[in-house]
């Protein structure tokens, strides 16, 4: 029992991984069973990350030595208080999204796909686990290669035209990034000769003014290379085709983690290793306010104007990786608790939009904005949720996206900057533009002799929606709690 | 003086032309098989980079060897074996575009990039 | 490729890739190379034959290379879970240096994953010729 609660950090690593290499060779013989055991195996992170995440609350800090080789020459998996929080993100958010996906994806992938896509699917999940804990660079890198080869089979496995020409363009763009990520960590490991991420960090503080001009290269090397991946405003153009071809529960999935975790990246390599202060005083810093700032107007703006469903809500998942971006180059601590905050009340609202677009098309078979009349009576829960996620989109209080923009605010002034409260305000007006006709529609425009009736989607596919949005609710209404360990979180990493 | 320091650490000046050439080939080619091999040109020049960073001057193989003198020194096996970790990685992600180009050519016909976007 | 010079000059050369392959593998622990060089040259060698000599008919072989890939990975990952990953205290007997058959379980490994890359390599050849799964 002592022996596995060592290896627990491991384990919730590792049994993704072995369960999907397995589920591989089981798809051969029986198929529909594939979907329950993947369930099991998420589950079970699921579990250890709550056991892990009591004892980070409890003040701990744990650290783990792959297979026994400490520190500085081995792999060392560090769990603080924003590895368990996205511990914890993560393996939930995925267990909701398994559950949905159990049966919308006999529609909308081929038959004998099925069995593959949960193998590809604990890929991508156990890649982004390892890419939260793990305090090693160039494992670091192999997390994020894995996880964007992953993501690129979510998105190819519908098999279709689209989805493969996206998918395509997503792998040469990943692999772009992934590219500079490598170079800049290899300028890393030259200059410091270690690759541990706390070691590297205090190697830096001696020889940082040695070398200017290599700092200078490696930052921008890291902000192309993790950014292209989560989709910074001007290398975001593989995004909206990727999330919106992709079968449901993948645009999910890859909307609502798969973009956060290469932020949390970005956010760890900055904070940790080049430290607070280098990052607060870099002209970095200032490049990713104004991209972010044109992120969020220019993710709305484009999202304004289309008419899939889908590709809407994929270019409003460019505008909000902007609040995020922008929280934590703010930098001041309510700013990064703020974008911290932002990460999780964003997965839970992407989540719940995509799930209920994916229902609305399994029930009805509608794609197109303008085609949702009446919606609200014939499908009263998975409209229900959907309204809540858009106001919550939107900012209205009481919902979760009020509080990070409220953050948001309180994080501009600390600033000095009251300008970014004009942009939040703006850009929630156009949220509203753009979310409100869809609830409109789906309510008060239908012909006179409708009646109300129950959805008619399976129950396995409405329970995760409405998990959404209840989850969306709380975090609106009892933010103080989530609030509290998150500035823990930031206090550890701005000292 | 800044020439000869160039010319010193020529590995690296020419890991970067590569990558520069490298990141040229994937953003302006239209065939999509030569976008593949411009990922290829780019991970390679990122292995030269690394196994550069590793090597020493008048190192000898990390192998240890009893009939060496004692004061010898091993070139870092470090990098090298990271970028064995690159290899397959970059093996991978172009086993998987060139399945994705196979499929694409099966849709469409053809693998270069404008009629592909043309035919949309 | 129905070609009279290029199968009798592969006839001569494969045995020589094989060889190379199985001396990199078994080599693995004493020289550059292992298990992943090797089954690179092993898989190649493999993969030059059917190009020269046609596929195999039967698609039930057809398929094995990925079953025998998906099978080496589960086993790999258990005997690699319980020897090496796990934390341990450093103990066993220390090969002897320049010796092939002195290191115990490191050459089995080695050997397997030799036979998994190549088997990865055939079956994702497999794959994009076919198309399916």
């Amino acid at each position: 029992m002592e022996h596995f609660q060592k290896l627990m950090p491991f384990s919730v690593v590792m049994i993704p991984l072995i369960v999907a290499f397995m589920l591989a060779i089981f798809a051969r013989w029986k198929r529909e069973f594939c979907a329950y055991i993947a369930i099991a195996a998420v589950a079970y992170g699921f579990y250890i990350s709550y056991l892990l995440t009591l004892r980070v609350m409890a003040g701990e800090v744990i650290h783990y030595a792959v297979s026994g080789w400490i520190a500085p020459w081995g792999i060392e998996l560090v769990i603080d208080e924003l590895g368990a929080m996205m511990l914890l993100l993560l393996t939930g958010c995925s267990l909701v999204i398994l559950l949905f996906s159990m049966k919308s994806l006999h529609k909308e992938i081929p038959e004998q796909a099925t069995g593959w896509y949960y193998t590809l699917y604990l890929l991508t999940l156990s890649a982004m686990i390892g890419m939260v804990i793990t305090n090693d660079l160039f494992n670091l890198y192999v997390m994020v290669e894995v996880t964007g080869l992953g993501a690129c089979g979510l998105v190819v496995a519908k098999g279709e035209k689209l989805s493969t020409e996206a998918s395509l363009r997503y792998l040469l763009l990943a692999t772009l990034g992934s590219g500079f990520l490598l170079f800049a960590i290899g300028f890393l490991y030259q200059v410091t000769g270690n690759l541990n991420i706390s070691y590297v960090a205090a190697e830096l503080v001696q020889v940082r003014e040695q070398y200017p001009f290599l700092m200078w290269a490696t930052m921008s090397f890291i902000t192309v290379g993790l950014g292209v991946k989560a989709a910074l405003f001007p290398l975001h153009i593989w995004l909206p085709d990727a999330h919106s071809s992709a079968p449901s529960s993948s645009s999910a999935i890859l909307s609502g983690l798969v973009v956060k975790v290469y932020i949390v990246s970005m956010l760890r390599i900055y904070f940790l290793v080049f430290g607070f202060e280098v990052f607060h005083e870099s002209y970095m810093r200032y490049l990713i306010l104004l991209l972010a700032s044109m992120a969020i107007l220019g993710g709305s703006l484009f999202a304004f104007v289309q008419l899939n469903l889908k590709r809407r809500l994929a270019y409003s998942t460019v505008a909000q990786i902007g609040y995020i971006f922008l929280g934590f180059s703010l930098g001041t601590s309510w700013g990064i608790v703020a974008a911290l905050l932002h990460i999780i009340i964003h997965a839970f609202m992407k989540i719940c939009l995509f799930l209920s677009a994916g229902a609305i098309y399994y029930q009805t078979g509608r794609k197109k904005v303008t085609h949702f009349s009446g919606l609200g009576y014939q499908m009263p829960v998975t409209m229900a949720a959907f309204t809540v996620a858009a106001l919550s989109m939107v900012g209205i209080p009481l919902f979760g996206g009020f509080i990070t923009k409220y953050g948001l605010a309180m994080g501009s002034l600390e600033a000095n900057n009251p300008y970014f409260i004009i942009l939040i305000v703006l850009s929630g007006l156009l949220n509203a533009a753009y979310y409100f006709p869809i609830v409109w529609q789906a309510y008060f425009t239908s012909s006179h002799n409708v009646k109300l009736e129950f959805d008619k989607v399976p129950v396995t596919m409405l329970i995760p929606i409405v998990i959404m949005a209840l989850g969306i609710l709380y975090m609106g209404i009892f933010p103080s709690g989530t609030l509290d360990f998150l500035e823990r979180a930031v206090s550890r990493m701005i000292l | 003086m800044e020439l000869s320091r160039l010319l010193l650490n020529y590995p690296y000046f020419i890991s970067i032309i590569l990558f520069c050439l490298g990141c040229l080939c994937i953003l302006t080619q239209h065939n999509l098989v030569k976008k593949v091999i411009g990922i290829n040109i780019m991970e390679t020049s990122i292995f030269l980079f690394f196994i550069a960073v590793g090597n020493i001057d008048g190192g000898v193989a990390p192998i240890y060897d009893p009939a060496l003198p004692a004061d010898v020194i091993y070139i870092n096996p470090l990098t090298s074996t990271l970028m064995l970790t690159g290899i397959v990685v970059s093996f991978s992600v172009t086993a998987f575009a060139l399945a994705i180009i196979v499929k694409l050519y099966q849709f469409y016909g053809t693998i270069y990039a404008q009629d592909i976007m043309r035919m949309r | 490729m129905d070609d009279y010079i290029t199968k009798i000059v592969f006839r001569y050369i494969l045995l020589v890739i094989l060889l190379y392959g199985f001396y990199i593998v078994l080599h693995g622990h004493l020289s550059p190379g292992g298990g992943f060089a090797g089954g690179m040259v092993l898989g190649m060698g493999l993969l030059l034959y059917f190009l020269i000599f046609g596929f195999e008919k039967k698609a039930k072989l057809r398929r094995l290379p990925l079953d025998v890939a998906t099978v080496l990975i589960v086993i790999g990952g258990m005997i690699e879970g319980v020897k090496f990953l796990l934390p341990k205290e450093a103990t066993g007997q220390v090969g002897a240096p320049g010796t092939l058959f002195s290191v115990g379980i490191i050459t089995v490994v080695n050997f397997g994953i030799g036979l998994l890359v190549a088997s990865t390599i055939l079956s994702i050849f497999y794959l994009l010729v076919e198309g399916e799964f």
